[in-house]
């Protein structure tokens, strides 16, 4: 229990300096679930930063852990619980944004009872499509130049339910007010190497086609007719692009919707 | 005696269809000839059931009723058909279009919730010593290399009710398109003959799984599309060619068919033997038919009706219902049966004990079904790669999430694990593929998978869909056993109990038969 105490009174002011300096948390664990249980979608995803000694939780991430694999953490300490553990309902320092991304690396399960933490009771994430029947607000303004990014998961393509297919239909959206003559999409792969955890870590280059391929395909389905033609880019770079939530890993894994007129 | 009472209580309705469709068919009838007619039919209804009306023999020529009930291990299923009767003679669902003696009907029984029971393939081999078209050597046989004649050959049709389905390898997509599949697959074990004999098997392109009909009612809710997205496959909802309308992806337990027009084209060239494609006269009558039936319980052996003192089951309200919507956003799934949840002796005169408490197991079974959360793990199509998360803990709501359905709203492709290892039954019955994926791993089950039906792999030719089944409707359960893509369960207890030890619940008995008694009123 000592030991515990010690763990968190050091972890707090690294996670406190990464707070105040915006800096991004990254690294790569094995996952643990806490089975909190506040209804569905209720349980809360642990990941430890071993060169720290600190627990974050990850729950917030659009894209959660498998526990039988390895993720790639990338977060920001949130404004609130991103400091302490004190009134956290998961157990350990929040991060948030955050973003989760599988590896292929498999992890021994570990599942958490509940230990008194709560957990955080579901709601509909801010980037929720609505049905087909609910019409979407009309996009106001002009109908210039105009690109719409969409985000994945580390070296994956496919299109996040709450997340990437939401970018998708504001998109969409915009288009069908707008009209444009063609469609370009343009995959974007992180294929320079980072370090993180002490590993390596790039993504394919053929995964910036892949994601090229997958958005076209999905705009060809919602804009029957429309001209769509894909392109991929690889070393890609980060932006500052708001629905990235601010952590240049996820703006890097990005393919971009282009509206030629 | 609790049999004949149900059955004398719903005679009068039944009378009323008759007499409905004698008018409609036979006007120059007298008056005391319908009556007569009348009374012998609900005499022949009381003493036997519904014995002599209850299979449905193609070119038959009976009319359609516009409501038909038929009695059922849990009390009574009602079809309705909107705008009906129908005199059926010349009808292509009806008729036996194809060479083989079937017709559409032949496997999708109004007795049935629009589909087939395993005890009503027993009754029919009984009654015909197996000479029903039903058993047709090609797929109403466990493989066309048995001997027809003995009942062993046909084991799984009678037993669990399974139809034998051809899929050509390597795969092809919904759009007949061809795939290059990134797994490949071996036969381990081919009890049956169909995936190893001569001219059948990978190596000859012929693949052979097993499985249940689905029911062809309530298509309103099968082909609605309430999300343009699917989160499964992570594409938006393809588009059927024809109509340019986007696809629902519920009809087919492997997907392979995204419209009705594509489903009865498979069905008539493999069930029916067909060697032409339908007219398009004969597709549009056949869709017509099968766009305006609605099928649900009417009433419980236990619980009387399944409309009054506050419920809302039956089939009228599906009938009078809008398709696709989520239930999380809107009406709760299965909330129609709220008004049992406080029933008492005084709020509901005329009904006993027993029937107050069977209601009220209805009632809270719904909310279990609604609010008991487990951790789902390891299942395909919602731990991966939705985004969700493996575990995610939820309902059965999660994935049975269209109200007054309790299909998927957005495309139902899953993984319960009901056709593949570990968690399927063995089944030696079955035939067993060891699937190899040779790209990436499959998310859960690794780089080798041991399945009795790679289910939607079938058309995707995607490793990751080994073993996904689309959910179905809900409707009309009790008329419809045995469950699951592979009739692995028996009776309702049987699906509750699977799910019991695939997911390690924890339901207590009493929530076991809530659960129970929930779907015997669907």
């Amino acid at each position: 229990m000592r030991r515990i105490a010690l763990l968190f009174a050091m972890a707090a002011p690294l996670a406190a300096q990464a707070q105040e300096a915006g800096m991004i948390v990254r690294f790569i664990t094995c996952p643990v679930y806490r089975d909190a249980d506040s209804g569905r979608k209720s349980g809360c995803w642990l990941a430890d930063d071993h060169a720290t000694g600190t627990r974050w939780d990850v729950s917030q991430s659009p894209y959660k852990p498998d526990w039988n694999f390895a993720v790639l953490v990338e977060g920001k300490p949130a404004a609130e619980g991103g400091n302490s553990d004190a009134g956290s309902p998961c157990g350990g320092k929040v991060l948030d944004p955050v973003r989760t991304s599988i590896l292929a690396e498999p992890c021994t399960r570990h599942v958490l009872p509940a230990e008194g933490f709560s957990g955080r009771r579901f709601v509909l994430p801010r980037r929720n499509n609505n049905p087909v029947g609910v019409a979407r607000p009309e996009p106001q303004g002009l109908y210039g130049d105009q690109v719409f990014p969409v985000y994945f998961e580390f070296d994956r393509n496919f299109i996040v339910y709450q997340y990437s297919d939401w970018l998708i239909d504001r998109a969409v959206t915009w288009v069908q007010a707008a009209r444009p003559k063609k469609l370009i999409v343009t995959g974007f792969a992180a294929t320079d190497p980072i370090v993180v955890s002490g590993r390596s870590l790039t993504e394919r280059p053929q995964v910036a086609q892949e994601r090229a391929d997958m958005v076209a395909e999905t705009l060809r389905r919602l804009l029957p007719g429309m001209s769509v033609e894909t392109h991929a880019e690889v070393a890609a770079k980060p932006t500052q692009e708001p629905e990235a939530d601010g952590l240049p890993g996820q703006s890097q894994r990005r393919a971009e919707i282009r509206a030629i007129f | 005696m609790t049999r004949i009472r149900l059955l004398q209580g719903f005679a009068p309705s039944m009378a009323h269809d008759m007499t409905d469709n004698m008018k409609r068919t036979r006007p120059t009838r007298s008056a005391a000839a319908i009556l007569t007619g009348l009374l012998i039919a609900g005499s022949a209804f009381s003493a036997q059931g519904d014995a002599p009306d209850r299979w449905w023999s193609p070119g038959e020529g009976r009319v359609f009723p516009a409501r038909l009930d038929y009695t059922n291990p849990h009390g009574v299923l009602r079809t309705l058909l909107v705008d009906g009767p129908m005199p059926t003679r010349g009808h292509p669902f009806f008729e036996p279009i194809g060479p083989n003696g079937r017709g559409c009907v032949t496997c999708h029984q109004p007795a049935d919730g629009m589909s087939l029971s395993a005890q009503t393939a027993q009754e029919r081999w009984q009654a015909t010593r197996g000479k029903d078209p039903l058993f047709a050597a090609y797929d109403g046989a466990n493989c066309p290399t048995l001997r027809q004649s003995d009942r062993a050959s046909h084991s799984l049709l009678l037993d669990r009710g399974l139809i034998r389905i051809e899929r050509p390898w390597p795969v092809r997509e919904w759009n007949e398109k061809p795939v290059t599949p990134d797994f490949s697959i071996e036969v381990v074990r081919d009890p049956n003959g169909c995936n190893s004999a001569p001219g059948y098997g990978p190596q000859a392109g012929r693949l052979s799984v097993y499985r249940r009909p689905r029911p062809v009612a309530n298509m309103k809710y099968l082909l609605a599309v309430g999300f343009a997205f699917d989160p499964k496959q992570g594409f938006a909802l393809p588009r059927d060619p024809e109509s340019g309308d986007q696809m629902s992806g519920n009809l087919m337990a492997d997907g392979r068919a995204g419209t009705l027009n594509a489903q009865m084209e498979d069905a008539a060239v493999t069930h029916l033997g067909m060697t032409r494609l339908l007219s398009p006269g004969q597709r549009a009558a056949i869709i017509d038919f099968e766009k305006r039936l609605y099928s649900a319980q009417q009433s419980s052996l236990h619980g009387g009706g399944v409309d009054d003192l506050g419920a809302e089951g039956g089939p009228a309200k599906l009938r009078d219902s809008e398709p696709g919507a989520l239930g999380s956003i809107g009406k709760p799934v299965w909330s129609e049966f709220a008004g049992w949840e406080n029933l008492t002796p005084q709020s509901s005169p005329g009904l006993s004990e027993t029937q107050i408490a069977f209601r009220r197991s209805v009632a809270r079974g719904a909310r279990v079904f609604r609010e008991k959360t487990f951790l789902i793990t390891d299942s395909a199509g919602i731990n991966s790669p939705v985004g969700f998360g493996n575990p995610v803990r939820n309902s059965c709501v999660f994935c049975h999430n269209m109200t007054q359905m309790g299909n998927d709203v957005a495309p139902g492709q899953v993984d319960l694990g009901t056709t593949t290892m570990p968690f399927a039954d063995p089944f030696a019955d079955l035939p067993l593929f060891r699937v190899t994926c040779l790209k990436q791993p499959h998310p859960h089950y690794g780089k080798v998978i041991y399945t009795q039906d790679p289910g939607y792999a079938l058309t995707t030719g995607r490793c990751a869909d080994v073993g996904k089944i689309t959910l179905q409707s809900m409707r009309g359960l009790a008329a419809r056993a045995p469950y699951f893509s592979n009739g692995l369960a028996r009776d309702l207890r049987g699906v509750i109990d699977y799910y019991e030890r695939r997911y390690s619940i924890g339901y207590t008995e009493q929530e076991k038969q809530d659960l129970v008694n929930l779907m015997s009123v669907l």
